[in-house]
């Protein structure tokens, strides 16, 4: 959600698949925020906070450049 | 279809049911537009009449949804997305409210239009302002 497009793109939908086809409940349980924003975030449709960011990095294992990028 | 989802649903039928249920009182009782107090109670009901109504058609929409979806539907804990769509939406909701209480406040002062029309105007604001908030919502939770 903000104003304007939305230039941050992400691999969630690809690391899910990755780790064993990780339901979208389930990583919203492992991150603490709702199924629907972890929808709204792989969709491109919402913009989490950094900290939210970091912890969905965090359940991949992954630094988060590998999951989220920007391209402005 | 999420809980939160449903409660803005709510929110705007039931703006919608008790301006209709306003508008026939208006109706059949002229005395509603000459006595503020008369008015007033009418509008108390109409309050009453929308806190019951968002209780029982919120119970019977949960129950409904969660046998369409085959999933209880239970609401779940805000999130930081929750939370800046709340907000977002209270901010429309307020600037509706704030604009429609000062349209009243101006027609009264140069609409030549009874007193008892503040009454309306100011309870007339309030369901602007509401109804804004809950149609916000939906909108957010569909965009953002």
């Amino acid at each position: 959600m903000g104003k304007g497009e939305n230039h941050i793109t992400n691999t969630i939908r690809t690391l899910r698949f990755n780790a064993g086809e990780m339901t979208q409940a389930a990583l919203a349980a492992e991150v603490g925020v709702t199924r629907q924003t972890i929808v709204a975030i792989e969709q491109g449709r919402y913009s989490p906070s950094l900290e939210v960011a970091f912890r969905i990095a965090k359940v991949f294992g992954k630094p988060l450049e590998e999951v989220f990028s920007y391209e402005g | 279809m999420t809980y939160k989802e449903l409660t803005a649903i709510v929110q705007v039928v039931s703006v919608a049911v008790v301006t209709w249920w306003g508008a026939a009182q208006v109706a059949g009782d002229p005395e509603l537009m000459q006595s503020a107090p008369a008015a007033a109670a009418m509008l108390v009901t109409a309050i009453g009449i929308s806190i019951a109504f968002n209780i029982v058609v919120m119970i019977v929409g949960s129950i409904v949804v969660s046998i369409a979806q085959r999933a209880e539907m239970k609401d779940e804990r805000a999130d930081e997305r929750d939370r800046a769509i709340t907000t977002r939406a209270m901010r429309n909701g307020y600037l509706v409210m704030s604009v429609a209480a000062l349209a009243g406040l101006l027609l009264l002062a140069f609409g030549n239009v009874p007193t008892v029309t503040a009454t309306y105007a100011l309870f007339g604001a309030a369901m602007l302002g509401g109804a804004a908030d809950a149609v916000s919502r939906l909108v957010y939770y569909r965009i953002g």
